[in-house]
């Protein structure tokens, strides 16, 4: 796509587009959603639905916009009236074979068919004799779920699995109205991206097994967050209903994940909801952990730190949030200070082929970039003769409570209480990434925001706000109150993060400074 | 100085109690001709010209399909517009793949009796009913609970139609 710019005009507004975008992308521009099934910004274009019907001056008949690219002066009319009913008409045929079960339908409420029938306001229909039906479901793969009667023939889901995933195991069967989604007879639906169908399906007809009746749409919250799985750092929303994650889904963002997620990340969220949770503060006393407030603990952290000298071991999970390991790193600034994070690694990636840079990575956290950014390494073996050692995060697999046994002040920052972590001196309840706002820096150096989902249970709070309030106390900061405060707290004093605040990092995400970007692998 | 007073004379027809009486006497045993207007609650429910209203909004009732089960889908549309908070709805699938309510559960006592449960359900299933004598040995039983739904028997409301606002 070449940067010359193309003046056009949709229904009376004038936008200027590169030249080689469709009608349909240019419509986005002038803030017009023109209906479509078959089209998706991610996928190859199949012009199969004939829903984007629009009128376009000079054009012998009516164009459709999602395979129509523009042209200097073109004038596209949307809601005129002849274009209108070509597009209910297209409608009413798609409807002919739908069946109306939008109450038991898992899609009901983020259905694009739904909503455009809803805009139509085309409440009857007029042909009820002889839809096509089919056996009500079909079993795809292990997670997806295929309800022939509800499917619109949109392609959507063939074209990811041609072209994005490039293991075509999906095609159109038969033919005219015959015709239906038919999967190879020896293949199944289990690549490991296979479940952005669900996403990409504008109605019901791929479902998620494990959504499936859980809870409908409208009943759900969104929150934009970054998904833990790997380094890869796809933009995702966490759904949440009466705060519990119900799914995982990916967002939009063109510079990392596109459209798309994995499955395994998308499976990645009943640790979120887990029960055995730590609900307050606890401090040893005679031999156990008493639970305790934090004021409490929070002055029995500062005596320690206030009363140690020497060595300090860390080590983090890395699942932590770049502000809580910065201010982490600056609680033991008076420390000859060994600084880890905890780092899982998996043989061989597992990438989405058709789409360029995007795989499931083989550094299955999400902050290692971070981690490292800030001075942390992956070498943990073990501690010996450190006045203090310090665990932020539950991610101990692997590790004996031996390993951890060679500091005189043990403190264990977490969300579960481990086997490992029951000789600490103090324990502080922190929160997950659905329960504080944070960012985290991605493989190709992007810092990238999440956002909080839930409340966190009990008195759970960030393990950044923890460390600065134990500075306060000891007199080497002042409070901070926001991820925000913590996060300008770290640009101002971390070189690759120079210059960034939440509201410079957006949606979207921001590289670090490329200079400062050679720490990492 | 002494008040004088003035006595007055009235015939005797005029201060006897007498006449009153009998007046009075009439009046009740001419009910006794009348028509009773008098319902025998609770032996008598309804009357020739009394009976309660088409639209009456009472307790619920969930209506069966020709097997006896609850025609409910657990859409969740209901708890959903419930103004009272009153239905609790958890769906689940039957062996056949149905989806089908696992708990569908309304607290009549916390209900409003809005109707707006019957008015949204696309199934005709929940129905608010012609229904009002309500009296339990304890509070918890007037949680509702899927059986105890399908198993009343009352009669159904007939929601007011706007397009037919004097049920004609």
């Amino acid at each position: 796509m070449s940067e010359e710019l193309v003046k056009l005009t949709i229904e009376g507004v004038e936008v200027s587009v590169p030249r080689g975008t469709t009608v349909i992308e240019a419509a986005k521009e002038a803030g017009i959603n023109i209906p479509h099934y078959c089209y998706h910004k991610g996928l190859p274009i199949a012009g199969v639905c004939r829903m984007c019907l629009v009128q376009i001056e000079g054009a012998p008949k009516l164009q459709i916009s999602c395979a129509t690219e523009v042209a200097e002066g073109q004038v596209v009319r949307v809601f005129g009236e002849e274009e209108s009913k070509a597009r209910s008409s297209v409608l009413e045929f798609l409807l002919i074979n739908h069946p109306l079960d939008c109450p038991i339908c898992d899609q009901s409420g983020e259905c694009e068919l739904q909503d455009f029938t809803f805009d139509e306001r085309q409440g009857q229909s007029r042909y009820n004799d002889f839809p096509k039906r089919y056996d009500p479901a079909e079993q795809f793969g292990d997670d997806v779920m295929f309800v022939a009667n509800r499917c619109i023939l949109c392609t959507r889901c063939v074209r990811f699995m041609d072209h994005a995933a490039e293991e075509p195991v999906l095609n159109v069967s038969e033919r005219g109205d015959r015709a239906f989604i038919g999967m190879h007879p020896d293949a199944e639906l289990n690549h490991p991206w296979a479940g952005n169908v669900v996403d990409l399906c504008p109605v019901g007809s791929l479902i998620s097994k494990d959504f499936l009746h859980k809870a409908r749409v409208w009943e759900l919250d969104h929150t934009d967050s970054i998904c833990t799985g790997c380094s890869q750092g796809c933009n995702i929303h966490i759904d949440t209903r009466e705060e519990l994650v119900v799914r995982l889904r990916p967002r939009a963002n063109e510079d990392v994940n596109k459209f798309f997620m994995c499955d395994e990340g998308r499976s990645n969220y009943r640790w979120l909801n887990s029960g055995d949770r730590i609900e307050a503060p606890l401090v040893a006393e005679g031999g156990s952990l008493v639970a305790s407030g934090w004021d409490h603990a929070l002055a029995r952290v500062a005596q320690i730190v206030k009363g140690s000298t020497g060595d300090a071991v860390v080590l983090a999970s890395g699942k932590s949030s770049n502000e809580s390991l910065f201010f982490l790193r600056e609680l033991f600034g008076e420390f000859d200070l060994k600084a880890h994070f905890r780092n899982f690694t998996v043989d061989g990636e597992l990438p989405l082929s058709g789409v360029e840079g995007l795989a499931l990575r083989e550094e299955r956290i999400p902050n290692g970039t971070g981690a490292r950014q800030l001075g942390y390494d992956d070498s943990f073996n073990g501690v010996s003769n450190a006045s203090i050692f310090l665990i932020l995060g539950d991610d101990l697999e692997g590790i004996t409570p031996e390993m951890l046994s060679g500091a005189k002040n043990f403190i264990y920052v977490g969300t579960t209480l481990p086997e490992a972590a029951r000789n600490a001196d103090v324990v502080l309840p922190a929160t997950t990434v659905a329960e504080e706002d944070g960012t985290y820096v991605n493989r190709d150096n992007r810092v990238q925001r999440f956002s909080q989902a839930r409340t966190a249970p009990g008195m759970g709070r960030p393990a950044w706000w923890a460390f600065a309030e134990v500075l306060k106390e000891l007199g080497r900061g002042d409070a901070v109150d926001t991820a925000a405060e913590a996060f300008d707290a770290m640009a101002s004093n971390v070189g690759a993060f120079n210059g960034m605040s939440y509201s410079t990092l957006g949606k979207n995400g921001q590289k670090l400074a490329e200079s400062s970007a050679g720490v990492s692998k | 100085m002494a008040i004088s007073v003035k006595v007055m004379q009235r015939k005797n027809q005029e201060i006897s109690y007498l006449r009153a009486a009998l007046k009075g006497m009439a009046l009740t045993f001419s009910h006794l001709k009348r028509p009773s207007v008098t319902m025998q609650y609770p032996e008598e429910t309804k009357t020739e010209d009394w009976k309660l209203p088409e639209r009456w909004r009472g307790t619920h009732r969930m209506l069966t399909d020709e097997q006896g089960r609850a025609k409910c889908v657990a859409c969740g549309l209901c708890p959903q517009i419930c103004p009272a908070n009153c239905i609790k709805l958890v769906p689940g699938e039957d062996e056949e793949g149905h989806r089908y309510p696992l708990v569908y559960e309304i607290d009549e006592f916390r209900c409003v009796f809005c109707g707006y449960c019957q008015e949204v359900c696309p199934e005709e299933a929940i129905h608010v009913g012609q229904h009002y004598e309500n009296a339990e040995y304890s509070r918890d039983r007037f949680v509702y609970d899927l059986e105890r739904l399908c198993a009343q028997t009352h009669p159904v409301s007939t929601l007011w139609d706007p397009s037919d606002a004097r049920g004609e």
